[in-house]
């Protein structure tokens, strides 16, 4: 369905700048994803255009709160762009509709902020957690941000975050995604993948 | 298009100063250290988009020169209000251009569809390069009227544009359907009647003059098999254009409207016709390249004339059927969930 709805496009027309916070509970269990996405300058006008209804040139909290309420509600059909599993598995963890959210202007670019809280709470010292952030048509480019794109928040001082970014030279994933590149071609297709940036959580055990 | 935005990056890169001991321009003017925002308020920027698989290379360079681009455009549209209007003009026009160049070279903009409408008609290079670019005209045209009257005229939010974009891209699919479905039915009526007419023809030989069969086979088949593809018409033509063009492309709208919020409206005009003439040159290129496969189609027959009669048939029926296809699965997917961003 999601491909579907989104498969004529195939290149980017918004960028996304993302930041993640990897919430952890006191039971060491990881209870939900909190993103910053910062947008492109040419999205931000597009957004922001006629919302600022008193025209005093500042973007209020209040201003800006339909946009988030907009933004927030129609990402539930795109899977927030947000894919939570087990590493190594290949089935994507359930994920409750966004909560804390909101956007700010900081000329030029806007950030929309929101926390997706996983409907289970996941204990992740046994495999590890594999978070992606990308969507599959393309038709936004989510990329991590350059310098502090992931962290952990909570008291589990034994967890990590690591990025893992697609490398192009390594020909071991070129082998590997090769088959799963050519099933994608199609009107359903994934293509947005190929550009997944991977966030690994890893916990030592208690 | 490698060369032009080689060309292009030394002359955005030296409209920076050079390396000064009291920092950047931007540092000098700055506030004190100790006034400045917190370093997290700092917008962030992202590392460089790659990508996984065979064109992992490839697609990654796309997208990175993309991003480039879009961030220099952004550049040269707030050039034209600092000082150098001309050179930051100049610019603007030549990364316009450029960046419809590589924007069309992914799918939409109806590349598949105006090659697939050239192939199943009877058109000509000329034709179908004039095709292309009328298309791409009326699409930058569409961009251009829907952005000024919503958002000049009428006051309304960038969401409001984007919700009329959405149902635009509806409109335009389910015309390309229709557009599609009428070049099948036309095909197959023209197919039958000149079966009707052959049949009558060779019936009318057999009996009256004790005609050679390899003689009739021959006679005037070529012009026939033509016209099942239809002959030029402008009103056919129009349709083509129509049904693709009104859907204003996203990225020409996004300019357009950014242009308009550094209140410079006109450039954002110029940028959008800018790049629907890069948009229309890969568009026409590949109208061209399908026109080119179906002469050397017809060429392989070396003249046999049931070649020549399979090969149009071929080409009308299927270049149909394909515009049909892509009207109908591009229609159904633009009835999908309204986007997020």
């Amino acid at each position: 369905m999601l491909g579907v709805a989104t498969g004529a496009v195939a290149h980017p027309h918004v960028w996304a700048t993302v930041r993640s916070e990897i919430l952890i509970g006191p039971d060491n269990k990881i209870t939900g994803v909190r993103h910053a996405w910062t947008f492109d300058e040419f999205y931000t006008a597009m957004a922001i255009q006629g919302l600022d209804a008193d025209g005093d040139g500042i973007y209020s909290k209040e201003e800006l709160d339909p946009l988030a309420k907009v933004n927030v509600e129609s990402l539930k059909e795109f899977a927030y762009f947000t894919f939570v599993r087990v590493t190594g598995d290949d089935k994507f963890l359930p994920l409750d509709p966004p909560e804390d959210y909101s956007v700010d202007y900081d000329d030029p670019v806007i950030t929309l902020h929101f926390t997706l809280p996983l409907k289970t709470p996941l204990d992740p010292a046994a495999k590890g957690v594999t978070i992606e952030v990308y969507d599959p048509s393309f038709f936004v480019a989510f990329g991590f941000a350059k310098e502090r794109a992931v962290k952990i928040a909570g008291p589990a001082d034994s967890c990590t975050a690591k990025l893992d970014v697609p490398d192009p030279e390594s020909a071991e994933e070129a082998k590997a995604l090769s088959e799963a590149f050519f099933s994608q071609l199609g009107p359903g297709s994934d293509f947005g993948s190929q550009f997944a940036q991977t966030v690994m959580v890893t916990c030592a055990p208690q | 298009m490698a060369a032009l935005t080689a060309m292009l990056v030394p002359m955005v890169a030296a409209q920076t100063s050079p390396p000064s001991a009291f920092g950047t321009p931007q540092d000098r003017q700055a506030a004190p250290p100790a006034f400045r925002p917190p370093p997290a308020a700092v917008a962030p920027s992202a590392a460089p988009l790659r990508a996984r698989g065979p064109f992992g290379a490839v697609l990654s360079w796309v997208a990175q020169t993309q991003y480039k681009m879009q961030r220099r455009l952004a550049t040269a549209v707030k050039g034209l209000k600092q000082g150098n209007a001309l050179g930051a003009g100049l610019i603007l026009a030549g990364l316009s251009f450029a960046y419809g160049i590589v924007h069309a070279a992914g799918p939409g903009h109806g590349k598949a569809i105006i090659s697939s409408y050239v192939i199943a008609n009877e058109e000509t290079v000329r034709r179908g390069i004039l095709i292309s670019f009328l298309a791409a005209g009326f699409q930058g045209l569409t961009a251009v009227a829907l952005v000024g009257v919503m958002l000049i005229v009428l006051n309304a939010t960038g969401f409001q544009v984007n919700a009329w974009v959405k149902q635009l891209e509806t409109v335009s699919y389910g015309l390309v359907f229709l557009v599609g479905f009428y070049l099948l039915v036309t095909a197959l009526i023209r197919l039958w009647r000149r079966q009707a007419r052959d049949e009558a023809a060779h019936s009318h030989a057999h009996h009256h003059h004790d005609h050679d069969h390899e003689n009739c086979e021959a006679c005037g088949h070529i012009v026939d098999a033509r016209d099942i593809a239809g002959a030029v018409s402008w009103r056919k033509l129009l349709a083509v254009v129509v049904s693709v063009g009104i859907r204003p492309c996203s990225g020409a709208v996004l300019v357009l409207i950014f242009a308009l919020t550094q209140g410079l409206f006109w450039a954002g005009v110029a940028a959008t016709f800018a790049m629907a003439f890069g948009t229309a040159i890969t568009v026409a290129v590949l109208a061209t390249l399908a026109l080119g496969s179906r002469e050397l189609a017809l060429k392989l027959g070396g003249g046999n004339t049931r070649w020549v009669d399979a090969v149009w048939t071929t080409c009308a029926i299927g270049g149909a059927l394909l515009v049909m296809t892509l009207g109908l699965l591009m229609f159904t997917a633009s009835l999908g969930p309204a986007r997020p961003f």
